[in-house]
C-alpha cells in the first residue's frame, strides 16, 4: 500500500525550538518520499495538537505518523493513542526524540543540534515507511494479587484490593505481621502506639475472604510475568528446620512492600558499640518504653540528660549514603517529646543538620522548642565527637546557630538518630530484577506519571522500599499500587505489546545461542519439520533485541524493527 | 418563573480539576466510574500547569501536565464542568449524594470556538492577566493560557464595555452576550474534594515590600517567567525591564511564621527555590543567585542530592530570616537580615527578589456540605480522620480528599494522595452493604 505519512515537529514551549531550528526540519523533509504533510507545533502533546493530527489522519487518510518531539519514554503512547482515535492501527506511528538527542544534548550548538534532529526526524520517517498495522497480544489475567510485606503499607494494600474485589495473597517473612511499625512508641500525628496501629489494621483484615495471610513465607523464585506470575513460597517458621512444603501461587499482579532497614551504625560511629549509653532510636525508644519508675534507669545510672544526634547513616559527605530520610528529623523530635512528657526534668540536646520538620510536622518542633530542648546546628563536614570521662559521656559539637560556637556538654544517653536503608537481605529484587535508583531502594518508572510502577509490567511498589517514608506517606503510596495492580487485574484480560522476536524456522539451526542470551527466558526448543528449532514465547518476550545479534545464521527478526528497517534508518543517518 | 434544573447521575464527583482531583478521576475512570469533575477556574491543570520545571528531575511541567489533562478530558467516563460552582452537597444516604451546581456563562459557545484567537486580537480592553500572575496583560475577550484545557475562549465580563468588536471579528460566531448561567442537580455517590491549596498574599508582610517595589516578585511570577509559556522571551526585572544579575531568594515568607496565622512549614517551597535557583543559572549563566533560609528541607527522593547539586552550580545559601527589604538605587533592593553563621546584622544589595510565598489552606469546600459537617483541621485545611491508616477518610463517609486540600505537599505526594482517594472511593462504591 502507498504510504501517506504526517510529520509534527514541536518546539516543546521553546525547550527544543530554543536549540533546533524546528521550521528549517519542516522545510528539509518537506517533499520527502511519501511525506504528504509536514508541520510545526508549540506543544505536540497538547490538546490542540492532538485534535490537529485527528482531523489531519482523517482527512488526508494518512497511514503514518511522526511526531518528532521528546522521549519515547514521556510520549509514545500519548501518540500512538491519537493515531488509535482517529481510527489509524497505532503501530503506523512513529517517534523521533530531538529533546534528549538533539536540543538537549547539544546546547552549545545550534546548527548542529538542527542537523541532527533533521537526521533523526528522516531516520523516523524511513521507518515509518515500513510501518503496519498489528494487534496485541491479549492474554488472560488472573484475578489475583500477591503482596510481598506485611508491614503497614503490604496491610493496607492487601486490604484496598481485596475491598476492591480482587483475591491477594498477602506474604510475610516474619511469624507476624506490622514490620517496622511495631517498634514505634508513638506514631505522629497520632497518639497511638505503633502496636495499636497494627492491632487496628490486622482488625481490618482478620475477616476479609479474599485475603490468604501467610506470614512465616518467603518467596523463593517467582517466573512467568504480567497477567500470570508464578510464585514459589517457602515456610520458615521453624528456624533450623526445614520441614515446611513449598507452596506456589499463580497471581496476575505482584505488588512489592517490603519496606526499609533501620541503618546500622559501624562500630565506633559516634562511640556506638564501645561506650555504653550510645543507642540507636529504635533501641532508645525500646528503653524508654520499658520504664515504669519514678525516674529514667539505664545503663546502671539515673538518665538526667539525653542528646540526639541526627542524619546518623543519612546525607553522608564520604559514605554512600547522600539521600535523607525524610522522616526522622519528627520521629526524633516525637521521641524527645514522649522524654519529657515521662521525665520532665531531663535535659534535651538536638544535634541536627537543619531540622527537616515539614509541613503540619513543625507542629512538632515548635513544641519541643517550647518545652525547652536545646537545638543545636552542627557543620555538615564536622560532626560532633563523642568522648567519655569519668563514666559520663562528653559531647564536643560546633554550632552553626551561634556562630560555630564550639560547645561541650556531658549527657547520660546519646541516641544515634538513625537513617532508612533498603532490606540487605531482600531477594523480591532480583526475584523480580527490579531496577534500583542511586540510593538503591527500588525505582519507579517516573516519579509524578508513575509513582507505584516499576520497569517489570505487572509489578508495583509501595511504601518505604521505594524510598523513605513516614507511616501515613507509606499508606498513601500503598493504596495508590493496590489501584494500580487492582486495574491491571481486575478485567481478567490484558493487551501486551506485539512488538516481539520471531524465528524463521528455515533458517534456525538451533545452536541454542539466542535462549542463552534471552534475558527474559522466554526461548525453548521444539521439534518441528523433523528439527529442533527455537520457539519464542509472545507473552513473555519484552521485544529486548538481544537474541537477534547472537544468531550465527540470521533467523531471528523482531516485529517492527527488522533488518530492512534499521538497514533504511542507518543509511538515512550516514547520509 | 422558576428556572429549570438540568438533572444528571454519575457515581463520584470530584471538586476541583488541579493534578490530584485529575488523577483521582482518572483512576476513578479507569476503574469503569463515571466521574464529574467540577473546576471553578476557566481550565483544569490547577497550578501544575502553570510551573515551569519541576523538581527533582527538572521535567518540563507542561510536558507533562498536558497530555494528562488531554486524557482526561477525552475519557469516556469523565464529565468536566469548568467555569462551575458547587453550591451545595446533602448527603441522602449510603452512597448517595445530591449536588446543586451552576455553570456561569462563558459568553462563547464552547462547542463552537476553535481557539483562533481572534476574539483577542479585537479587543480594545486590557487589564491584568491573572494566569501570568499581573506580569503583562490580556484583553476581556481571551483565551486563558496556551495550554489551557478547554483551549477556547471566554468574556471578562467584569471588564467588558460590550463593544461588540469581538463579536464582529469572531468567524464562527460562537459569541454569545445572552449565555446565562446553567443550574444542575447531580446525583452521586460518592465525593472526592481536591481543591488544592492558596498561596500566601506576600501584601501581608510589609516591610518585604511586595506591591511597593516591582522588582520583589512572588516564586509564582518567576515559575511563569521561567516556563515555556512564558511572557517575556527571558527573565526581566519588572521595574525596568533589565536582565537580573543579583537575585535573591527569600523563603517561608508566610510560613513558619506565628505572626502571620501560619505556622507550620509549607513543605514545597525551599525544593522549588531551589529549582527555580538552578533554571536561572541555566537561563542566566552570569547571575549570582542568593537563597536566603532557615532550614533547608530537601527531604524527598533525589531531593538532597538535588540541592547539594545547587550548591555544586554556585548557588549561594545563607542561614538568615530577612528583617526588611527596602529600596536602593535604581530599582535595586537592599536586603536586612541577621546572618545566623556569624551572629551579625548584615545588609545586602540584589535587583531583584523573589518571596518564596508558603502554601495556605483552601477551605471552601467546607460550607459546600449541608447535612453533614466537613470537618478541618486547626489549620483549616480537610480534616482526615485517620490519617495514618486511611489518608483520605473525611468526618463524613462517602467524602475523601485527595492533595494538598488536606496539607501542604508536592506534586509527586498529591499524585500519590490521589491514587490513595481513588482507591478508598472505589472500595466505598464497591462495598454493597
Ligand atoms: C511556585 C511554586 C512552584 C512549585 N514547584 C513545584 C515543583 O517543581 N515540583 C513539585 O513537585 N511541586 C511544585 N509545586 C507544588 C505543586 O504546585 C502542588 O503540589 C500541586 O499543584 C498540588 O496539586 P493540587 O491538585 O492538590 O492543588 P491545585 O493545583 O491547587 O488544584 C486545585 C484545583 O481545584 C480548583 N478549586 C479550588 N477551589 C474550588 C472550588 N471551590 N470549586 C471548584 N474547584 C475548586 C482550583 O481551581 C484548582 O484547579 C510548586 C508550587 C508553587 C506555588
Ligand atoms: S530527616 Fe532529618 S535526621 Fe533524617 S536524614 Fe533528613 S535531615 Fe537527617
Ligand atoms: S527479543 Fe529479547 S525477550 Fe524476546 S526472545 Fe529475544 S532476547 Fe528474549
Ligand atoms: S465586547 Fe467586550 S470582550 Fe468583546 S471586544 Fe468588546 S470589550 Fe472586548
Ligand atoms: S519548605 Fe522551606 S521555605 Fe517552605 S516553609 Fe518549609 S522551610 Fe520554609
Amino acid at each position: 500500500m502507498e504510504k501517506r505519512i504526517g510529520v509534527y515537529i514541536c518546539a516543546c514551549g521553546g525547550n527544543i525550538s530554543d536549540y533546533v531550528d524546528i521550521e528549517k526540519v519542516k522545510e528539509s523533509i518537506t517533499g520527502e518520499n511519501a511525506v504528504l504533510l509536514a508541520k510545526t507545533t508549540m506543544f505536540a502533546c497538547g490538546d490542540a495538537n492532538q485534535k490537529d493530527m485527528d482531523s489531519d489522519i482523517r482527512k488526508n487518510d494518512l497511514n503514518g505518523i511522526v511526531v518528532a518531539s521528546c522521549s519515547p519514554k514521556l510520549h509514545l503512547s500519548t501518540f500512538r493513542a491519537v493515531s488509535e482515535r482517529a481510527g489509524l492501527n497505532k503501530y503506523n506511528y512513529v517517534h523521533a526524540n530531538i529533546r534528549e538527542q538533539a536540543s538537549w544534548a547539544h546546547s552549545d550548538d545550534k546548527p548542529g543540534a538542527t542537523e541532527k534532529a533533521i537526521l533523526l526526524v528522516k531516520a523516523a520517517i524511513a521507518k515509518a515507511r515500513h510501518a503496519s498495522s498489528l494487534e496485541p497480544i491479549k492474554i488472560k489475567s488472573k484475578k489475583s494479587v500477591a503482596v510481598i510485606g506485611a508491614g503497614i503499607a503490604g496491610i493496607k494494600a492487601a486490604q484496598a484490593l481485596s475491598a476492591m474485589g480482587d483475591k491477594v495473597y498477602l506474604i510475610e517473612k516474619e511469624s507476624k505481621i506490622g514490620g517496622n511499625l511495631l517498634n514505634i512508641n508513638r506514631v505522629n500525628p497520632e497518639s497511638e502506639t505503633g502496636e495499636e496501629i497494627v492491632k487496628r489494621l490486622s482488625k481490618e483484615i482478620e475477616n476479609e475472604e479474599n485475603i490468604t495471610l501467610l506470614t512465616g513465607h518467603r518467596i523463593t523464585s517467582g517466573s512467568g510475568n504480567i497477567g500470570d506470575f508464578v510464585l514459589t513460597l517457602k515456610g520458615n517458621n521453624n528456624p533450623g528446620e526445614d520441614n515446611f512444603p513449598e507452596k506456589e501461587i499463580n497471581v496476575g499482579s505482584v505488588l512489592v512492600a517490603t519496606g526499609f532497614e533501620s541503618y546500622s551504625p559501624l562500630t565506633g560511629e559516634y562511640g556506638y558499640g564501645q561506650l555504653p549509653g550510645v543507642v540507636t532510636l529504635a533501641q532508645f525508644n525500646k528503653l524508654l518504653k520499658g520504664q515504669n519508675g519514678m525516674s529514667f534507669v539505664a545503663f546502671g545510672k539515673e538518665v538526667k540528660s539525653v542528646a540526639f544526634i541526627y542524619c546518623v547513616g543519612s546525607r553522608e559527605i564520604k559514605g554512600d549514603n547522600k539521600y535523607c530520610s525524610r522522616y526522622c528529623c519528627s520521629a526524633a523530635i516525637q521521641s524527645a517529646l514522649d522524654l519529657s512528657e515521662r521525665f520532665p526534668d531531663s535535659d534535651i540536646y538536638h544535634l541536627t543538620r537543619g531540622v527537616r520538620s515539614y509541613g503540619k510536622q513543625e507542629l512538632l518542633y515548635k513544641e519541643a522548642n517550647r518545652r525547652g530542648d536545646l537545638f543545636i546546628q552542627f557543620p555538615d563536614k564536622e560532626p560532633p565527637v563523642i568522648e567519655e570521662k569519668d563514666d559520663k559521656i562528653i559531647i564536643k559539637v560546633k554550632d552553626i546557630l551561634s556562630g560555630k560556637r564550639e560547645l561541650e556538654a556531658e549527657t547520660d544517653i546519646v541516641v544515634l538518630v538513625t537513617g532508612m536503608v533498603p532490606v540487605q537481605d531482600d531477594n523480591t529484587g532480583s526475584i523480580f530484577k527490579l531496577p534500583r535508583g542511586r540510593d538503591k531502594f527500588y525505582n519507579e518508572i517516573h516519579m509524578k506519571l508513575r509513582p507505584v510502577e516499576t520497569a517489570i509490567d505487572g509489578v508495583t511498589i509501595a511504601g518505604a522500599c521505594q524510598g523513605p517514608k513516614n507511616a501515613s506517606e507509606s499508606v498513601n503510596s500503598a493504596l495508590a499500587a493496590a489501584a494500580k495492580s487492582h486495574s491491571l487485574v481486575s478485567t481478567g484480560e490484558l493487551e501486551l505489546e506485539p512488538i516481539v522476536a520471531y524465528v524463521d524456522e528455515d533458517k534456525c539451526t538451533w545452536c541454542d545461542e539466542c535462549s542463552k542470551a534471552c534475558p527474559f527466558n522466554a526461548i525453548s526448543v521444539i521439534e518441528m519439520f523433523q528439527k529442533s528449532i527455537a520457539r519464542i514465547n509472545k507473552s513473555t518476550c519484552k521485544g529486548c533485541g538481544m537474541c537477534l545479534p547472537v544468531c550465527p545464521t540470521d533467523a531471528i527478526e523482531l516485529i517492527s524493527f527488522t533488518n530492512k528497517e534499521i538497514e533504511d534508518m542507518i543509511d538515512v543517518l550516514s547520509q | 418563573m422558576e428556572k429549570e434544573k438540568i438533572n444528571l447521575f454519575f457515581d463520584a464527583m470530584v471538586i476541583g480539576g488541579g493534578i490530584a482531583g485529575g488523577e483521582s478521576a482518572l483512576n476513578l475512570a479507569n476503574n469503569g466510574y463515571k466521574v464529574i469533575i467540577v473546576e471553578k477556574d476557566l481550565s483544569i491543570g490547577g497550578k501544575m500547569i502553570m510551573l515551569s520545571k519541576v523538581f527533582p528531575t527538572l521535567d518540563c511541567s507542561a510536558c507533562i501536565t498536558t497530555p494528562k489533562v488531554s486524557e482526561i478530558s477525552r475519557h469516556n467516563n469523565i464529565t468536566i464542568f469548568t467555569e462551575s460552582d458547587v453550591n451545595s452537597v446533602v448527603k441522602m444516604g449510603e452512597r448517595h449524594f445530591r449536588a446543586e451546581i451552576t455553570r456561569r456563562p462563558r459568553y462563547v459557545v464552547a462547542e463552537d470556538c476553535t481557539g483562533c484567537q481572534k476574539c483577542e486580537e479585537a479587543c480594545p480592553v486590557i487589564v491584568k492577566d491573572q494566569y501570568q500572575y499581573n506580569l503583562i496583560g490580556r484583553k476581556a475577550a481571551f483565551i486563558p493560557f496556551s495550554i489551557a484545557s478547554p483551549k477556547i475562549a471566554a468574556i471578562d465580563i467584569e471588564n467588558c464595555t460590550l463593544c461588540g468588536a469581538c463579536e464582529k471579528a469572531c468567524p464562527s460566531n460562537c459569541i454569545d452576550f445572552t449565555q446565562k448561567a446553567l443550574d444542575y442537580v447531580i446525583d452521586i455517590k460518592s465525593v472526592v474534594v481536591a481543591t488544592g491549596f492558596k498561596l500566601f498574599d506576600p501584601l501581608k508582610i510589609e516591610r518585604y515590600g511586595f506591591g511597593k517595589f516591582k522588582n520583589v516578585l512572588t516564586s509564582m511570577q518567576m515559575e511563569r517567567q521561567l516556563a515555556p509559556t512564558r511572557p517575556f522571551n527571558t527573565i526581566l526585572r519588572p521595574s525596568d525591564g533589565k536582565v537580573p544579575d543579583k537575585i535573591a531568594y527569600v523563603l517561608c515568607a508566610g510560613s513558619r511564621d506565628d505572626s502571620e496565622g501560619n505556622p507550620i512549614c509549607s513543605q514545597i517551597c525551599c525544593m522549588y527555590s531551589i529549582k527555580q535557583a538552578q533554571l536561572l543559572m541555566g537561563a542566566l549563566p552570569m547571575a549570582d543567585i542568593t537563597i536566603y533560609y532557615i532550614d533547608i528541607r530537601a527531604f524527598g527522593k533525589g531531593y538532597d542530592e538535588f540541592y547539594e547539586q545547587a550548591k555544586g552550580m554556585g548557588v549561594s545559601f545563607i542561614k538568615g530570616k530577612i528583617g526588611k527589604i527596602t529600596k536602593g538605587e535604581r530599582g535595586d533592593l537592599t536586603l536586612r537580615y541577621e546572618d545566623v553563621s556569624t551572629g551579625k546584622i548584615k545588609e545586602a544589595r540584589h535587583d531583584m527578589v523573589v518571596l518564596s510565598v508558603g502554601v495556605l489552606a483552601n477551605d471552601e469546600a467546607v460550607p459546600m456540605f449541608r447535612s453533614n459537617t466537613l470537618l478541618t483541621d486547626p489549620l483549616n485545611y480537610i480534616r482526615q480522620e485517620d490519617p495514618i491508616i486511611s489518608p483520605a477518610k473525611t468526618s463524613i463517609e462517602g467524602v475523601f480528599v485527595s492533595g494538598t486540600a488536606s496539607g501542604p505537599m508536592d506534586i509527586p505526594d498529591s499524585i500519590l494522595s490521589a491514587g490513595a482517594a481513588a482507591s478508598q472511593a472505589t472500595a466505598y462504591l464497591k462495598r454493597i452493604n
